[in-house]
């Protein structure tokens, strides 16, 4: 199988775009051949899902990489370097890198994981996306799909 | 004795949202011993103005990734309360049964992956992997389980979608259901070997007892994790019950200028919500599995030691399992049927209260003629468990400098005792903070 997993907080304004494209992905059955997830901000669950019997996974999140806001990337997360530094691992504070550190140091082969990062315009406790990433939403989700129904 | 401590913890960590610890004695003197939280407040109840009773669960059931199942149940309770709806007894089941797979999940979690590091000496549960890979696949294991079983009855677990006033968008197969009981009967050797772990980790407990005022739904037929009135009980064993629509009687939410939360107090200073305080109120409902597991722990009510929260949870893990089976049992054998949602009868204000991981629950709205929410007010259990870990310091604090501990003993000891209440400070934000490397 393979997923579509979205994280973030649904209240957060721009941090929210992953659970919007999951969601948005699921209620328009764009989801052939996978499925998608809206895990919210329970990054933990995340390690049920890197199992053997999954294929492959596309995370998209929020992604702040000195990018223009609302440009995105697709990525693999050794390519990058998480400049969050929290010691510990719990369900909020551990970003996802901490995550998929924790699930590769449990020994089973992960899935081959994608990563679609969006640069965020605005993060504030507030529903709702921010005008630039709602311009470009579609774009967001054709890149997932196509990814996802394109790529091994 | 330690004369001069200085502890300064700013964000805990192994806990959900921001808290600092601050301690500073002078001389002997205590000068400050505070539990902060300044997380900023976000406003979900101004958010459910203005929506459709059909859109307010899905709108609070984001205030928390962890007990979204609670908040759902709390907020569509509370919305039938108000709208005259009575639901059917499979809806009821098939919530209860939904209640215990939320509970299972957290305390697995908050259990193995949030207070063992402590009692096993590592910073956190990346160290356990290299020492503990059982016990941590185990955890896994254990978790993966609660998380099917969420999902097969709400959708998905974080946030369930089937959940709805009125009943259920969609219910499961008796088939899903068997498959679902068949999991989780395989998975009591895994039960046996937690209690195994929790008893050898038990020693490191610390001794500490504080009595209070604990706080919890009540029933006269079950534990209370989904339905029920409100009880509390103080530590001589005198009981007060209130009804779920007067909880403000209880709750009496106040300011405190340590807190961006509310704080709330009843017939004491503070009371305690969570696990133990469900197992001091609510003993004599627990599964006869569940108390032998609380003998064999050497656990009885009433329990006065606030880390003993996290071993409550391993109590509540077996009772919703096997509570769970119940459930599976007896709704494979009546067989479960779609039903219609059940429609509105009035409008006007309701109030429910359900269970969550770290306690009491509370939801209340407020809708017009047409439907649409006009008042909502949301205490939930973190908030309510802040005075009281603030009357725990207050009396911690003189019994680790009569104890003879060392500054960085008491700092570890005051962040096991905020992590025992398991707390759920705020869910943050998650987006990534990433520089490309390659």
């Amino acid at each position: 199988m393979r997923y579509l997993i979205g994280i973030g907080n649904y209240y957060g304004r721009d941090d929210s775009i992953g659970l919007r494209i999951a969601e948005h992905v699921g209620e328009a059955g764009l989801d052939e051949g996978f499925r998608a997830i809206d895990l919210g901000g329970n990054l933990l669950d995340l390690v049920h899902y890197l199992d053997a019997e999954t294929e492959s996974v596309l995370i998209v999140d929020a992604a702040k990489m000195g990018l223009t806001p609302g440009e995105f990337a697709l990525f693999t997360p050794d390519q990058v370097a998480s400049r969050r530094g929290h010691a510990g691992l719990s369900t909020h504070e551990a970003d996802l890198m901490k995550v998929l550190e924790f699930a590769a140091l449990l020994g089973n082969p992960l899935p081959p994981i994608t990563i679609l990062g969006v640069e965020p315009a605005e993060l504030a406790d507030e529903p709702g996306l921010s005008p630039v990433l709602q311009a470009r939403f579609g774009e967001y989700v054709d890149a997932a799909v196509t990814f996802l129904t394109t790529t091994l | 004795m330690l004369q001069n401590i200085n502890i300064d913890v700013h964000h805990l960590t192994r806990v959900e949202g921001h808290g600092n610890i601050k301690v500073n004695v002078t001389d002997g003197v205590v000068e400050t011993c505070e539990w902060q939280v300044p997380e900023a407040p976000r406003f979900f109840e101004a958010m459910c103005r203005g929506r459709h009773y059909s859109e307010v669960g899905r709108i609070t059931s984001r205030i928390c990734g962890i007990c979204s199942i609670g908040h759902t149940l709390a907020s569509v309770k509370a919305t039938e309360a108000a709208l005259g709806i009575e639901v059917t007894p499979q809806t009821t089941k098939l919530r209860t049964l939904l209640k215990h797979a939320e509970n299972f999940d957290s305390h697995v979690l908050h259990v193995y992956v949030l207070v063992a590091p402590d009692l096993l000496g590592a910073p956190s549960a990346f160290a356990l992997v290299e020492t503990h890979a059982e016990v941590v696949a185990r955890a896994l294991r254990l978790k993966r389980l609660a998380h099917e079983w969420g999902s097969l009855i709400g959708g998905r677990t974080t946030h369930p979608t089937t959940v709805l006033p009125g009943g259920f968008s969609k219910v499961p197969t008796v088939p899903e259901l068997s498959a679902m009981r068949d999991k989780l009967a395989a998975a009591v050797p895994d039960l046996q070997a937690t209690l195994e772990t929790i008893a050898a980790l038990a020693p490191g407990i610390p001794a500490f007892d504080r009595p209070t005022e604990y706080m919890a739904v009540s029933s006269d037929s079950e534990y209370g994790l989904y339905d029920g009135f409100v009880q509390t009980i103080l530590p001589d064993g005198d009981r007060a019950r209130y009804d779920v629509a007067d909880y403000r009687s209880c709750t009496n939410e106040y300011v405190s200028p340590l807190s961006t939360a509310k704080y709330t107090k009843n017939r004491l200073d503070s009371y305690a919500a969570g696990a133990l305080a469900r197992f001091n109120v609510n003993y004599d409902m627990l599964h006869p599995e569940a108390k032998k597991v609380a003998e064999s722990l050497g656990m009885g009510p009433i329990c006065t030691n606030p880390y003993m929260n996290s071993v409550a949870q391993v109590v509540e893990i077996v009772h919703s399992a096997h509570e769970a089976l119940r459930l599976f049992d007896e709704l494979i054998a009546e067989g479960v049927t779609e039903e219609p949602l059940v429609m509105p009868t009035r409008s006007g204000t309701g109030a429910a209260a359900v269970e969550v991981p770290r306690g009491i629950l509370f939801h209340e709205y407020t809708f017009d003629d047409e439907g649409f929410c006009t008042e909502a007010d949301c205490i939930i259990p973190t908030g309510q468990n802040h005075a009281n870990i603030q009357a725990d310091f207050d009396a911690l604090l003189p019994w680790l400098m009569a104890s003879g501990k060392s500054e960085d003993e008491m700092r570890l000891a005051f962040e096991m005792l905020v992590r025992a209440y398991d707390p759920c400070i705020s869910c943050s934000t998650h987006y990534l903070d990433v520089e490309f490397v390659r």
